[in-house]
């Protein structure tokens, strides 16, 4: 297993490789060695030892694929290249192939739609505007296609995970 | 005692209330809203009923549909909690009219002390200091000048018509009196058309410290002593701790003996709390009256050892308070942080959503009172506090040691929440020294925030590890629905599983 990771935390951007034997032995970063065992603990606790010292990191997924890492009071975020993933190398996330279905990541009210059935979108072209406690979010398309369906008209209320169009 | 008590809540107020009737061993009735159906003031309850839509007006604010419920489960008394309809006192009569025992004060005792004129009026009968200062505006500035060498400097000149700090001037020293009254007299005419001006004193950098007051049937009104609620952010309590660092036990004394002295004359009954404002020199002088639980009533509790919401319902069914607590005195310290789901790098900005994770703190000395779980969507339309965390110790500093610590072991992924925020108060010196007031907090978050906290060397390297063991657990896994719900390690076995396949010939 080979991992391309841009890591974000407070020390700033930089750029890994992390590679280790299936059985997650045998780590290296970088290209050297390092003493390392990792084991998930539960699904988002992934404890680390690394030279005898212990860390625990708390993990999510981010909408946009990143994943979000906190140990204690310090925050990080990564960038994952997965070169298993034969298409849409950028993330390993989510696939930006086929149909998308677009969801609300929080609860809320749709104050605007932006694009129209049928509209050709660019990756990342805002389709609606969610408005959640009085703060509005651009929800954007996740790839470059065309909206085949809106299934949320404007001033309507929508729970967090709810579909609210679809991009093919 | 009561049979069956409805809760009027929702959240970490009602799941405490519904703790308390647990251990007396009292059925619970929770309400809820459209939006609330899986909220844990629902699922611990003995009774549950819907009782509208997501809007509080039509939910939790909805007096005939509470009496209703109540009628219909053969409920005898009615906790309200804070917030909501715990202060109005319609809702008192309504349980009156239903022959409903409220757990609160009357709605007469509520109306007397619960506005802030009124709470005035009645303070200044019952010879409890208030603010000195003229009610009605003074029309002549000899006059005015008196007043104000009596009260002594700085005073505080405010138009009658004022508002948004117009017409308003704090004169530091006699000196000053003459042209400061010019100004406020014609930028309140400027602004309001209207120049007459009234006179306060002005208090520098006061501390909020309030005084628990505990009232029976019978005639009895006792102190629990006080709670330092100084660390505010736009007037809202951010940390409240009990003992206040700065009240002697003289002090507490006449504070504890003024809060009862109002009790008395506005006929209070059960838990209601008394607000000061505290001056540089230890001077107090009445706010406002509070007549319902408190938010922060827990660290009145950790050092008193007393169940407040416990003694709100024996009150309530008629018990008398013990003689002895007449000199209670608070033994240790206790300090609590009210978590909220917001986002502190986005101006405190509410953050609804679910809750992907969470680990609580537990161990000595910690209590998180809260109404969350993990995989619980934090609903939007509500006040946004998840979990209060109080620490208890011996002294101030071990409590404080032990909030940060709690503070570290506390995770909830999925939202934002202000953990940062109490990080940062607990390191300030300021506020290690006890040397806090109301405005203290606004002021630290004006200045630059101090740097991070570097990481322990070796933290980035393990953060790349686990973000690629967790990647490629997450990736292996089947292909259904929500993946992060589903139970990790065995996903592990089975690559390495379908791993060993592949080299099968």
């Amino acid at each position: 297993m080979k991992f391309e990771i841009q890591l974000t935390g407070a020390g700033g951007k930089r750029k890994h490789v992390v590679e280790f034997e299936r059985d997650v032995s045998a780590v290296s970063l970088d290209g050297r060695p390092v003493d390392a065992d990792a084991i998930q603990i539960g699904p988002n606790v992934v404890s680390v030892m690394l030279g005898g010292q212990s860390f625990e990191f708390h993990i999510s997924r981010s909408l946009d694929g990143t994943l979000k890492l906190r140990c204690g009071q310090h925050e990080f975020s990564a960038d994952l290249t997965d070169p298993r993933a034969w298409r849409g190398r950028k993330h390993g996330a989510v696939e930006v192939e086929g149909r998308q279905e677009i969801l609300a990541p929080m609860p809320g009210k749709v104050v605007r739609v932006l694009a129209a059935v049928g509209n050709a979108v660019e990756a990342g072209q805002g389709l609606l505007v969610v408005e959640a406690m009085k703060m509005q979010n651009e929800i954007r398309s996740p790839k470059s296609g065309k909206v085949e369906r809106l299934l949320v008209k404007e001033g309507q209320n929508v729970n967090a995970g709810e579909v609210l169009a679809w991009v093919e | 005692m009561f049979k069956k008590i409805l809760i009027a809540n929702r959240g970490e107020i009602a799941v405490r209330i519904l703790r308390a009737c647990r251990e007396l061993g009292i059925q619970t009735v929770s309400v809820y809203s459209d939006v609330d159906r899986t909220s844990l003031h629902v699922r611990l309850a003995d009774e549950a009923y819907l009782i509208g839509p997501a809007a509080s007006r039509e939910s939790y604010l909805r007096i005939d549909k509470l009496m209703d419920v109540a009628k219909k489960s053969g409920c005898d008394a009615l906790h309200p909690g804070y917030g909501f309809l715990a202060e109005n006192a319609a809702l008192p009569r309504a349980c009156a009219d239903a022959g409903i025992t409220f757990i609160g004060p009357s709605a007469e005792a509520m109306e007397a002390m619960g506005s802030k004129t009124a709470g005035k009026q009645l303070a200044r009968r019952a010879e409890v200091p208030t603010v000195p200062g003229t009610s009605d505006p003074i029309e002549n500035p000899e006059e005015a000048q008196a007043l104000a060498q009596a009260m002594g400097y700085p005073v505080l000149l405010k138009a009658i018509a004022g508002g948004g700090g117009k017409g308003m001037r704090v004169v530091p020293n006699d000196a000053a009196f003459a042209s400061a009254w010019r100004d406020a007299a014609s930028e309140a005419l400027n602004a309001f058309g209207d120049q007459r001006v009234f006179l306060e004193k002005y208090l520098v950098g006061p501390r909020h410290i309030e005084i628990q007051i505990l009232a029976d049937a019978h005639g009895r009104c006792v102190s629990l002593g006080e709670r330092e609620c100084s660390v505010q952010r736009r007037h809202q309590k951010v940390v409240e701790e009990a003992p206040s660092p700065v009240v002697t036990p003289e002090l507490r004394r006449k504070m504890g003996d003024a809060a009862v002295r109002l009790g008395r004359a506005g006929g209070y009954v059960n838990a209601g709390t008394v607000e000061f404002l505290v001056d540089a020199d230890l001077n107090y002088y009445f706010l406002e009256v509070n007549t319902r639980l408190q938010v922060e009533h827990p660290v009145t509790e950790q050092v008193t050892g007393l169940d407040l919401v416990k003694l709100q319902i024996a009150i309530a069914a008629g018990h008398r308070l013990p003689f002895a607590w007449e000199t209670i005195t608070p033994r240790g310290h206790a300090m609590e942080v009210r978590l909220y789901a917001e986002d502190p790098d986005n101006n405190f900005f509410p953050s609804p959503g679910k809750i992907i994770s969470r680990h609580a703190p537990t161990g000595p000395g910690i209590r998180l009172d809260e109404g969350v779980y993990e995989g619980w969507t934090v609903p939007m339309d509500y006040d946004p506090l998840l979990s209060k965390l109080i620490a208890w110790g011996n002294s101030r500093e071990e409590t404080i040691a032990r909030l940060r610590r709690a503070l570290d072991e506390y995770t909830i992924l999925g939202i934002r929440t202000n953990v940062g925020l109490f990080r940062r108060i607990l390191a300030e010196p300021e506020f290690l020294r006890g040397e806090i007031h109301t405005k203290w907090l606004d002021e630290v978050l004006s200045r630059p925030r101090p740097p991070a906290e570097p990481s322990r060397p070796g933290t980035e390297e393990a953060a790349l590890i686990a973000a690629a063991l967790w990647h490629n657990a997450q990736s292996n896994a089947p292909a259904s629905g929500n993946t992060q719900q589903q139970a990790a390690p065995s996903r592990w076995k089975m690559e390495g599983r379908r791993q060993q396949m592949d080299h099968m010939p």
